[in-house]
């Protein structure tokens, strides 16, 4: 197995994957999106709320920001010594208490005070309610780490997608420079070079056809690479691209063990 | 009532990102330019910006600052 990453941001990555199968692609893709743990608030304690929006909406937006998750000083609450009852081990506090005086303001996750400085919310930016003068709002939080099968909130991945690589041929003998190709690729990935027809970009190829269906039978076959990937991950700003793709490797190499470990004790 | 946290569909966090939306949009910017310099670029993030109307505004109107007993 070989991997190129094409390109990596802060908050996603583009690897390209080679001699793996179509099932391995898809386990990789199915860890991170529901055994890859990561912090989510999950437990929320209104002690007062005189604002327009209801508890219960308010403790759903807090569940749903990304939170900055170490993942080495933290247990999952079902593997935790307290038997998930909720330990310093297992659980963050964060708490939150804002009295407007004589003017709205807007409530945002930066306010959200955590007991532990590691564990904050990814981006301070996302507004959690409004308040106009003289209402309060006062919470108290807590935080614990859950993975994607429990509740989505918890999954450390906007998005993981994988696709095949496109290999674009062109026949050079049947092709007459229409550029009809060029004008119907909604990729830009077809061009004309003076006098041939080449490629460019060809791994943003979405392998749409547009431009088969457009040419002479034959002209342009579009093919895609044998047990090869191209993945996107995405994150939500709880881990880092890097951790989320080596974590899943690791929890996938362990659940592969199990399995075989399991198979090996029948015979 | 408020713009949400997330991406009803992919679950990309979209919250962060409407007040720059909101006023480079006001002042005249093409919304599709603005969407792309945020980085949503696929359609089902684009519309939670686009097609969100915050009316929590309008219920402001309506506020107290009383605690309400067993609402």
């Amino acid at each position: 197995m070989e991997i190129t990453i094409i390109n990596k941001q802060d908050d996603s990555i583009h690897f390209l994957v080679e001699d793996v199968d179509v099932a391995f692609a898809n386990a990789i893709r199915r860890t991170m999106l529901t055994k890859l743990p990561a912090m989510a608030i999950d437990e929320v304690l209104i002690l007062e709320n005189t604002s327009v929006m209801y508890d219960e909406m308010i403790a759903q937006r807090l569940g749903l920001i990304p939170i900055v998750t170490d993942l080495d000083s933290y247990n999952l609450p079902q593997d935790c010594e307290c038997e998930g009852k909720g330990c310093s081990l297992c659980q963050c506090t964060l708490t939150l208490e804002v009295e407007p005086e004589d003017e709205e303001v807007v409530v945002y996750s930066r306010s959200l005070t955590s007991q532990d400085p590691k564990i904050v919310p990814a981006s301070g930016n996302i507004p959690i309610t409004k308040l106009a003068p003289h209402q309060r709002l006062i919470i108290e939080a807590y935080a614990r780490l859950g993975t994607g099968a429990e509740n989505a909130k918890f999954q450390p991945v906007a998005t993981v997608a994988y696709k095949y690589v496109p290999v674009i041929s062109v026949d050079k003998s049947k092709c007459n420079l229409c550029e009809e190709c060029v004008k119907i690729c909604p990729k830009n990935i077809m061009k004309v070079d003076g006098s041939t027809l080449s490629t460019q970009n060809t791994l943003d190829c979405s392998l749409c056809e547009a431009c088969v269906d457009v040419c002479e039978p034959g002209a342009i076959t579009i093919d895609s690479k044998k047990n090869a990937f191209l993945f996107k991950v995405e994150s939500t700003g709880s881990l880092s691209p890097e951790t989320i793709v080596s974590k899943t490797a690791e929890i996938l190499k362990t659940r592969i063990q199990a399995a075989l470990d399991y198979a090996n004790s029948l015979r | 009532m408020i713009i949400p946290v997330r991406c009803f569909t992919c679950g990309k966090v979209v919250a962060d990102k409407y007040e720059q939306f909101k006023s480079e949009v006001q002042q005249g910017e093409d919304p599709a330019a603005v969407l792309d310099r945020l980085g949503l670029q696929r359609y089902c993030c684009r519309r939670m910006l686009l097609a969100h109307i915050d009316i929590i505004d309008s219920f402001m109107a309506f506020a107290t600052s009383d605690v309400v007993e067993g609402v």
